[in-house]
């Protein structure tokens, strides 16, 4: 456990500095955004105001308000949060490669290490789990920033106050952000971690056998992403929908942590018995 | 003791090592030599689980290798096993941080001993200074047993002077080690045992001592006669 600790603190560290560069441009990317969002909405307003000499109050009869969602729904805002997720997807890949690649040949050190060679394969995917929540968490802290920043650019009456559940129901895309219940946080997270240990059994598939473990690697992915998903089929195409929801709920679940094991014990196999420096 | 039993070793459909067995004892040099390719970093690879083997056995005192192994026996390849980034003190922090047999006291010693400076980066050493940062984090750990894979190769003169100075003090003493070169002038006068290797086996096996005392034999004489029949 001591050991493990100290690898998260390891791996998360090798990564921080750029990750927390990743943060700052994302944050300055979605300030800019609420700023150019705020202002191209005011200025519109005046113009039809002034065109059609409309009082404010006119105008807000007959044209929307702006809420925090339009601005969400900007490029600004989704081209940023993807970003950040396409970066944490990229690193589940790199996190394993950057020890073989190039000069680097740190996964000599890593898997000479006195502790089970399973510490390696838990610290790696915790610092993707960290970095995960740590997008979100740092989300969570702007979003009331730049609300704050929308409310001092853009006049009170113009502005449609909408709440952060309103904002997830609007775009469902970003219940990762902001999950509904902590039963979802849960699934959410449980199903990233769970897709994460399948990507990173391909990976060190590879790492094992070249170019056979590519194709060893996609297969296991494609059975895996079978078994998740062959509860809904069985039910739906061979017993016309003999489960109920719950039920059929509890049995994702449960092939859930069944694919989890697997999938950590081929790593463990993998990593002990057939990973090649 | 490590013994290497009948180990075999496949890339693809080629053989590199084909039935390849012989023994370290602790206190003495084994020196693996053979031309390039012939496949001894694979054999110190497989000794330390770090590459698979397709047959045979290699145990360490008696027993297949362990995580608990790798405090009693240490692996020095050719290539440095810490990130670039890192100071020599990180590296050594590192160390400390995750292998209870460290020996800081001995890793002081090394740095005096390579006239290393604790603050410099790994990546602004010249290669020499990699290498010796290599043995220094290699030799500073308490262990049985020392594997070292070329550790003269693509070095300078003076360089390859203090890493063989290394060899004769009590950096090494009382502990195994296990050699590969395939230039064994600098060395030859160290070696306690030679393990000559040729197709992915062993050819001969001998004491370089015996060699020299009963039949008045240096180990090129002896390379001379295996390699060139």
């Amino acid at each position: 456990m001591k050991n493990y600790m100290k690898l998260v603190n390891f791996e998360f560290n090798r990564i921080a500095k750029l990750f927390a560069v990743l943060l700052g441009v994302t944050f300055v990317i979605q300030i800019v955004g609420v700023i150019v969002q705020s202002r191209y909405y005011l200025n519109m307003a005046n113009e039809i105001m002034y065109e059609g000499m409309l009082s404010k109050s006119q105008f807000l009869e007959n044209y929307d308000k702006i809420s925090f969602s339009q601005i969400m729904n900007s490029m600004w805002f989704l081209g940023s949060i993807w970003f950040c997720v396409a970066a944490v997807v990229f690193y589940i890949f790199i996190i394993w490669y950057r020890d073989w690649i190039g000069k680097n040949t740190f996964i000599y050190r890593l898997l000479m290490l006195p502790t089970t060679r399973l510490n390696i394969l838990f610290a790696k995917i915790t610092t993707i789990l960290i970095m995960t929540l740590g997008v979100v968490a740092i989300q969570l802290i702007m979003l009331p920033i730049e609300t704050l920043l929308m409310k001092a650019i853009v006049p009170k009456e113009f502005i449609r106050d909408i709440s952060v559940n309103e904002i997830v129901t609007i775009m469902p895309e970003f219940s990762f952000i902001i999950p509904n219940s902590p039963i979802e946080l849960v699934l959410i997270y449980g199903a990233g971690v769970l897709a994460v240990s399948i990507l990173f059994t391909a990976i060190l598939m590879e790492r094992s056998f070249k170019w056979k473990g590519i194709l060893g690697g996609l297969i296991y992915s494609a059975v895996a992403v079978g078994l998740m998903i062959s509860p809904l089929l069985i039910n739906e195409f061979f017993l016309n929908g003999f489960f109920y929801k719950i039920e059929m709920f509890v049995l994702e679940i449960i092939m859930g942590f069944l694919v989890l094991a697997g999938s950590i014990w081929t790593c463990r196999f993998l990593l002990m018995k057939k990973i090649t420096v | 003791m490590i013994e290497v039993k009948s180990v075999e070793k496949k890339y693809g459909r080629k053989k590199i090592l084909k039935d390849v067995s012989f023994t370290a004892n602790k206190g003495e040099i084994t020196c693996l030599i053979g031309i390039n390719g012939v496949g001894k970093t694979t054999i110190l690879n497989a000794i330390m689980a770090l590459t698979p083997i397709n047959k045979g056995q290699i145990l360490i005192d008696g027993e297949p290798l362990t995580k608990n192994s790798f405090e009693k026996i240490t692996f020095i390849p050719d290539t440095i096993t810490m990130l670039p980034h890192m100071k020599i003190a990180e590296a050594m922090e590192f160390m400390n941080d995750f292998y209870t047999c460290w020996n800081q006291e001995r890793a002081n010693e090394l740095l005096g001993f390579f006239r290393l400076d604790p603050k410099d980066r790994i990546a602004s050493l010249s290669k020499g200074n990699t290498a010796k940062v290599n043995l220094l984090l290699g030799l500073a750990l308490d262990v049985d047993y020392v594997l070292m894979d070329e550790p003269f190769s693509g070095i300078d003169m003076f360089s390859r002077e203090d890493i063989a100075n290394v060899f004769t003090s009590h950096l090494i003493e009382n502990r195994g080690v296990i050699i590969t070169t395939h230039e064994v002038g600098d060395i030859e006068h160290l070696i306690d045992k030679v393990v000559l290797l040729d197709d992915g086996k062993v050819t001969k096996e001998f004491s370089a001592e015996e060699a020299r005392e009963n039949e008045g034999k240096s180990v090129i004489d002896v390379m001379r006669e295996v390699y060139q029949r």
